[in-house]
């Protein structure tokens, strides 16, 4: 097939250009116009080269209608119009455009080159990736050794990690026995929301809670900021979510990169809002959505039930909110749950394993000096998190946000690490997820005065010297670099997406352009502009890669002895727990103290009055409707 | 959905620059133009003042997550 190529610009016929290079490597014969042409030569050179075909352009986009009207007349008067397809394209053109000229097609700024191949081959199949694409969820985490390459930093690990599992082996909580009895009756319903929320609630599962969840259930008392989403709300969300599916045009920001994946963090409070803005996010190229709660559902014994909104922040955790949300999602973003700060860390990850989660969140250093769960406990709960996070197959990530309570690095990494290495050793998937930040350490020593780079590559450089676990940076990334002024947001969330392409890092999550807005809920449009903002990150960069100064070599062998030093003074403690207390991986100087929530509620797995309920008969007790009516 | 309002799913941005002689001059004409816009439930997410007076970014709350949200209207 022969086509013409004709430019009715004065200059500009750059597309035109980029056009035939495409369609001459595509094996079409392609004839291009000089610049400068009137309408009567091109319908001459139409006639001289004998072309199947004729693509006119116009960039320029004033006066286009007229002008391409003429266009058609002229080449009607020629006798070549309806002899010889002719199609147009430019800035202003449109296919409606074009259509309603007579024209074959038109086409704008954003026209692929598979679009226009579709159309000279008349075969819409040749663009189905482009006008139809699929996403698929890719295998994460991606692939990596998985073990800790430094000897000393292997020796201490071992050390605790055997003394965590020593100290953990014969304790329960009231946490660990309402997972066992939530699994147990998740395990009779086979999973069904519907029978799962349809089933009475035990006392057995009552006497492990709070007053608040016990009033909640038997006297349908709510708390103060949560209500109860009714049956025509859900049915109405689930309408406006099939109506965001059908209409679903998956991006992929990375520009032909194969990570970092892109992971945005919801909790506005109400599972619905949630799933709103997971429908935006996902449209504008979020490969991945992390649930998080409301921070008093972390220090209440015992959850909720039932299709719940929270007017404040955080969305509680319930098996029916997680069972929308997850019907909210596309196939192919990854979905984790955060469980790891909390007193009812195991059982969120039951509820996570039995969705069919792709990953949840455990740590046990952050969740005790910075979430305010007491040590002893988390450690029981922590551990068994991990053990029910490798029966369901799903990874867990490590956060170490410690370090914007003002814990320096190397003790919130040392955390971070032994948690990797106590996954491991319960056959679980770990990833290590460091604080990207300009924190309060940061910023007292001063380390980011010059540029948000140096530091930030010593960190994972640190990391990646020690351990080969996969490394997902949150939480979001850039925490404190930005500004409620959303361009400068958007702006330093993608450099520092930048700079985690750049260091080969998995994944990274990402705020909002809201992040530092905090009079009000953020909104889905600064989620928008957010990920436009990292799409064009990665377009900017390719495959480039940002360089630090030599100093971020100098800091690497800071954080490396850092670790080391407080790995073994961990090691040399009583027990890991005793360490936490210590303050050993945080103490009241940094800023982080042990919380209290759960305090004195760890006891012998045999012997504990509470735990001893768990095998008491069965007697059940009413529970309130899943929807309100 | 009854208005275009309503299919707004959770706040309308404003931005723009206003001519002012300080900060807190700037923030009595946001309101104003708020309040005269009809959007009562406001907040002024970011304003800058300098030279000829301020940028800024105010943003009315159309719905708020927990609430009975206008884009579930039947």
């Amino acid at each position: 097939m022969k086509i013409l190529l004709a430019p009715l610009d004065p200059v500009h016929d750059a597309g035109l250009k980029l056009i035939k290079r495409k369609l001459e490597a595509l094996g079409y014969q392609c004839v291009l116009l000089p610049p400068d042409i009137t309408v009567e030569e091109i319908g001459e050179a139409a006639v001289r080269e004998k072309v199947d075909m004729i693509f006119v352009g116009r960039t320029v986009g004033y006066n286009v209608e007229q002008l391409f009207r003429r266009v058609r007349h002229v080449l009607t008067a020629q006798g070549i119009f309806g002899k010889v397809r002719v199609a147009i394209g430019g800035m202003a053109v449109t296919d409606e455009l074009a259509k309603n000229l007579g024209f074959e097609a038109g086409y704008g700024p954003h026209t692929t080159i598979e679009e226009i191949h579709a159309l000279i081959e008349r075969n819409p199949e040749l663009a189905q990736h482009i006008t139809h694409p699929v996403k698929h969820k890719p295998q994460f985490p991606f692939p990596h050794d998985n073990t800790v390459k430094d000897s000393t930093t292997q020796k201490y690990l071992d050390q605790i990690v055997d003394g965590i599992l020593d100290w953990t082996s014969n304790k329960t909580s009231p946490g660990v026995v309402r997972a066992r009895i939530t699994e147990s009756q998740l395990q009779e319903v086979k999973g069904s929301v519907e029978s799962y929320t349809a089933l009475p609630f035990t006392r057995d599962y009552l006497a492990q809670c709070d007053e608040a969840v016990v009033d909640f259930f038997q006297k349908n008392i709510c708390p103060p900021s949560v209500r109860q989403i009714t049956q025509k709300e859900a049915d109405a969300y689930n309408r406006r979510i099939d109506i965001a599916r059908k209409n679903f045009h998956p991006r992929a920001l990375q520009h032909g990169r194969k990570k970092p994946l892109v992971f945005v963090q919801y909790g506005t409070g109400c599972p619905m809002m949630d799933g709103m803005h997971i429908k935006v996010a996902e449209s504008w190229g979020a490969d991945g959505v992390l649930h998080f709660d409301p921070a008093w559902g972390a220090r209440t014994e015992g959850l909720l039930d039932g299709f719940l909104a929270n007017v404040e922040d955080g969305t509680p955790v319930t098996y029916a909110n997680l069972s929308l949300i997850k019907h909210s999602l596309d196939a192919a973003t990854l979905w984790t749950v955060r469980a790891h700060r909390g007193l009812n860390t195991p059982e969120i990850a039951v509820l996570a394993g039995f969705l069919g989660a792709d990953m949840t969140k455990i740590n046990i250093g952050y969740g005790s000096i910075c979430g305010g769960t007491d040590p002893a406990r988390l450690a029981v709960d922590g551990t068994e998190a991990i053990r029910i996070a490798a029966r369901y197959h799903m990874p867990f990530d490590i956060p170490t946000n410690e370090e914007l309570a003002g814990v320096p690095p190397h003790k919130a990494f040392a955390g971070m690490l032994v948690m990797a290495q106590l996954g491991r050793r319960l056959n679980a998937r770990p990833i290590l997820k460091p604080l990207l930040c300009h924190g309060p350490y940061i910023m007292v020593h001063e380390l980011m005065e010059q540029n948000y780079v140096d530091y930030n590559f010593a960190k994972i450089r640190a990391l990646q010297t020690l351990a080969d676990f996969p490394i997902w940076p949150g939480e979001p990334i850039g925490f404190m670099t930005h500004t409620e002024e959303k361009e400068q947001s958007a702006t330093t969330t993608s450099l520092h997406v930048a700079l985690c392409a750049t260091l080969g890092l998995d994944a990274v999550t990402t705020a909002s352009t809201d992040e530092a807005f905090s009079h009000g809920p953020i909104t889905s449009a600064g989620r928008v502009g957010s990920l436009r903002s990292i799409e064009e990150a990665f377009r900017f960069f390719g495959q480039t890669e940002i360089a630090p100064s030599a100093k971020a070599n100098d800091w690497t062998e800071e954080l490396i002895v850092g670790i080391n030093r407080t790995l073994k003074a961990v090691a040399e403690a009583p027990s890991f727990v005793e360490a936490l207390y210590q303050g050993i991986l945080g103490n009241k100087e940094d800023g982080v103290y042990p919380g209290r929530a759960g305090r004195n509620s760890v006891v012998a797995a045999r012997t504990s009055t509470r735990a001893a309920a768990f095998k008491a008969p069965l007697d059940a007790v009413p529970k309130v409707s899943a929807l309100g009516k | 959905m009854t208005t275009a309002r309503d299919t707004i799913v959770d706040a309308l941005d404003i931005e723009s620059f206003v001519l002012c002689e300080s900060e807190k001059d700037a923030k009595e004409l946001v309101g104003k133009l708020m309040q005269s816009l009809g959007l009562s439930r406001f907040v002024i997410v970011s304003l800058d003042f300098n030279g000829p007076g301020a940028h800024f970014r105010v943003r009315a709350y159309m719905n708020k997550p927990g609430e009975n949200y206008t884009w579930l209207k039947e």
